[in-house]
């Protein structure tokens, strides 16, 4: 069974489409990029898939269930976990509290009013486990708002990764920054690939990393699918190359 | 009976009109700036007041021109001094300072015109009523009417088919897309506030020629336009417009029947409102939340 | 202890010896203790308010609804249901807390500013019902004719009525009591997930908080606190009238935790301090007094949004 099922799924805002009749399907650890030119409708398929809002038409199916009219929070209980093209984190918590709160949430412990000493100490494991995958262990007790971009960034994929999702939705995670973090959080995305065994989906501008790490790619232009395939058939494909001319790669 | 009805009717229309004007002046602020102008009210006093002053020198007529737009000119310094700094923050701060901005007002006014009320002399051509079965229709309440007819007209007008007008809704809906398409979002909003502001001032006049003069009679009219405002639908001025009316004529014909409840029932419909239809009767979806 | 401890510990003992030994020294700078009975209340008000504004960061400008309801439901029990000081509290708290908590499912699926405006608007309906109901609530004029019972003991009476400073150790130990359930509603799992609502609400949301859910939790605690601090009010005056229920009296509360810092557990309180005190100095000595706390808010918030406290953490880090 896939992990993603996407049939026919269109969004309208009045007289515009942003996204028009897409059907994806997304199997069990895989890892598949969302690329297209600028108002694809890469950020509004995301916000279809995490339940932001409601799509006009179609259906999503995640593990085999259907969950189009399902809620964005349930969502993420139903093991579906997102980061947003602008970092979404609490700016004024401390790295520590940021993972706090997701961890608390993924062992079920929001309405409760207090933790005994087992608990408490199997949170804190849980909570530097999840430090230690982002490499973030030595910036527990920094304020989030403060950290540079792409620490920033891996805050809020410990979060996500917090979670134990079984589908991670990065939305353009390495959007401005330079070399070296591009390179840092591409090569944390490929160990939560292949050895943390996720299924990811990725909406990405920069084709180096999209090359290096998808196992399939999916193109969208104008809101509507154009093609899709491993890589090497992306690259090779002439309507790709050409919905993307004079645009950057 | 038919005809306490149609009297009633008839009066909460005049009332309900009334409530519009005013409320349909905090709607524009409301939405284009995100702003809740708790000093509206004291607006609408400082409006009743400068007529006050003004019609010895002016006459009726004159001071009724000229009162409300000395008072979108205050309205305007205002935000260009104080409101203007505060969009960015939090909503919480804005609130807050039209709210202290309402003390002052009030407290103003008492210290310039005393605290005692004043009356107010409407032209006898006006204070006649039309004809002796429509006794309780005043000129001067046929008069107020109109005028609010005519400047919501206006103001209709003036957001369908002028430049302004249309940068103003579309402002509403959108101002990011609005600034970045070149508007100056800021001369934008002084003007919309000053409109609005200019509402109340009229508001103001038109009130005291019925009511007399109080600084605390803004109080009484800021609530009814907030409820025209949630039943008529947020974001929506027509909705806030029907919404003044509706309750104005809920209001009449409650007192046939039950007449202390009269006032109350403005409040009951809003809590069915927001019980049956969250977003109001013309709101949008997705306005509120 | 870490260092930040031994300041948390200093800051503590400052705050509840003052508090404690109150009767003893506000004499000396020209208070009373019936004063210092009158800024405990409002300060556990404007700490109720803010325990909503300043943690979950949700503003709601009608909370004097569930203060004055708590006002009334105290004075009625003890006017008509039975002479007990214990019982008029329950009865107000619940009765304000209750309601607070059924109209709070109505507005909780409102945003910002527009939720502000309906709680306004829900609160007037209060203050009209109180003023309309006269037969009940004595309209105008305010519901008179009880006074806080003695506490009995059985053993021993202590007059809570005559006694101007028993009674305020009463209040302080009902201050003590709600203050400590709020600090520890805010340490536990689910207060960080109101910390987290206030940050950021779509960060929250995608980490499977249901928003409305626990923002309609953190609204019912806020009431039933508030509910319990008009109730004390009542008991306070002997005496419950419609300004309680008044949205000016939600905006005192609210200037009051902005003043005194809304990001600190202790801000409200001071800011009670300072507005309790700056408004019984001031009128005293003009009529203006209306005028003046108007300036004053409008400086607080153009200059000082952060209030005192806030001021103070800033200039510690800086």
């Amino acid at each position: 069974m896939s992990v993603l099922e996407v049939s026919n799924l269109s969004k309208r805002f009045g007289s515009l489409v942003a996204v028009r009749d897409i059907s994806l399907t997304v199997e069990n650890g895989e890892l598949r990029a969302v690329i297209g030119p600028n108002g694809a409708g890469k950020t509004t398929f995301f916000n279809l898939l995490s339940g932001f809002f409601a799509p006009s038409a179609g259906s999503i199916a995640f593990d085999g269930r259907d969950i189009t009219g399902v809620p964005a929070h349930r969502r993420v209980g139903l093991g579906m976990a997102r980061t947003f093209q602008i970092t979404e984190i609490f700016p004024e918590l401390t790295v520590f509290e940021n993972i706090r709160i997701a961890t608390e949430v993924a062992a079920d412990y929001r309405l409760r009013p207090w933790l005994n000493r087992a608990e408490a100490a199997d949170l804190r494991r849980r909570i530097e486990e999840t430090l230690a995958l982002v490499a973030l262990s030595g910036k527990t007790d920094r304020l989030v708002g403060e950290l540079a971009h792409g620490d920033q960034r891996a805050a809020e994929i410990a979060m996500a990764l917090a979670l134990k999702p079984r589908l991670l939705l990065l939305d353009e995670p390495t959007a401005g920054m330079g070399d070296q973090e591009t390179y840092e959080i591409t090569q944390l995305i490929r160990r939560l690939h292949k050895d943390g065994k996720l299924t990811i989906v990725l909406i990405e501008h920069d084709m180096r990393v999209v090359f290096h790490l998808a196992d399939r790619i999916t193109v969208l232009d104008q809101g509507s699918f154009l093609a899709e395939g491993t890589p090497r058939e992306i690259a090779a494909n002439e309507a790709v190359q050409s919905a993307y001319l004079g645009k950057a790669a | 009976m038919l005809q306490l009805i149609f009297f009633n009717i008839t009066n909460g229309l005049i009332i309900g009109a009334f409530y519009a004007l005013m409320a349909i002046g905090l709607s524009l602020i409301l939405n284009l700036s995100g702003v809740i102008n708790f000093a509206h009210g004291g607006f609408l006093v400082i409006g009743g007041y400068l007529a006050y002053t003004l019609t010895p020198y002016l006459g009726f007529w004159g001071a009724l021109l000229v009162a409300p737009f000395l008072t979108a000119i205050i309205g305007f310094v205002v935000e260009r001094l104080l409101i203007r700094r505060l969009y960015g923050r939090d909503p919480l701060y804005s609130l807050l300072l039209t709210f202290g901005l309402a003390f002052i007002i009030e407290d103003g006014t008492r210290q310039i015109w005393g605290a005692q009320g004043l009356p107010v002399s409407i032209p006898p051509a006006l204070a006649s009523p039309l004809s002796y079965e429509f006794f309780f229709i005043t000129g001067y309440r046929m008069f107020m009417v109109a005028m609010v007819a005519v400047v919501v007209g206006l103001l209709f007008v003036l957001l369908r088919y002028t430049r302004i007008g249309v940068r103003i809704r579309a402002g509403t809906l959108d101002l990011e897309t609005v600034a970045a398409l070149g508007v100056n979002v800021r001369a934008l909003r002084s003007l919309n506030f000053a409109v609005g502001i200019f509402l109340a001032g009229l508001a103001g006049v038109l009130a005291s020629g019925q009511l007399g003069l109080e600084p605390t009679m803004g109080d009484g009219l800021l609530m009814p336009s907030f409820i025209a405002i949630i039943v008529g639908g947020v974001g929506s001025l027509t909705g806030t417009l029907l919404g003044g009316l509706l309750i104005g004529v809920a209001s009449g014909l409650t007192s046939v029947f039950f007449p202390s409840a009269s006032e109350a029932i403005i409040y009951v419909m809003m809590a069915i409102v927001l019980l049956v239809r969250p977003r109001g009767l013309f709101g949008e979806e997705g306005m509120m939340t | 202890m870490t260092s930040e401890q031994w300041k948390r510990l200093a800051v503590l003992l400052v705050i509840w010896g003052g508090l404690i030994f109150a009767p003893y020294w506000m004499p000396l700078f020209g208070g009373y203790t019936a004063l210092g009975s009158r800024v405990l209340v409002l300060g556990l008000g404007a700490m109720a308010v803010n325990f909503l504004l300043g943690f979950t960061g949700v503003l709601s400008f009608g909370h004097a609804a569930w203060f004055g309801l708590g006002a009334y439901g105290c004075g009625l029990a003890l006017k008509f249901v039975a002479l007990s000081t214990p019982l008029g509290l329950l009865a107000g708290t619940l009765v304000g807390g209750i309601a607070g908590a059924i109209l709070g499912a109505l507005l909780v699926r409102r945003r910002g500013i527009y939720f502000a405006m309906v709680t306004i608007a829900f609160g007037q309906v209060f203050y009209y019902i109180a003023f309309q109901w006269s037969s009940l609530t004595g309209g105008d004029d305010g519901l008179r004719g009880f006074a806080r019972q003695p506490l009995d003991f059985k053993l021993f009476r202590i007059d809570l009525l005559h006694n101007d400073v028993y009674f305020y150790y009463f209040v302080l130990i009902c201050f003590a009591a709600v203050v400590a359930i709020m600090a520890f509603v805010l340490r536990s799992p689910f207060g960080r997930t109101m910390i987290a609502i206030r940050e950021n609400q779509r960060r929250a949301r995608f980490l499977g908080i249901p928003i409305e859910l626990h923002i309609w939790i953190a609204f019912t605690l806020s009431c039933f606190f508030m509910a319990f601090a008009g109730a004390l009010y009542a008991l306070v005056n002997n005496f419950a009238d419609p300004r309680m229920l008044h949205y000016s009296l939600s905006g005192d509360f609210v200037i009051m935790a902005v003043m005194g810092g809304m990001r600190a557990f202790w801000g409200p309180l001071l800011g009670a301090v300072i507005f309790v005190v700056l408004q019984d100095y001031i009128s005293s000595v003009t009529v203006n007094w209306m005028s003046f706390i108007g300036i004053l808010i409008v400086l607080i918030v153009m200059f000082f949004p952060r209030g005192v406290l806030g001021l103070l953490r800033q200039r510690s880090t800086a």
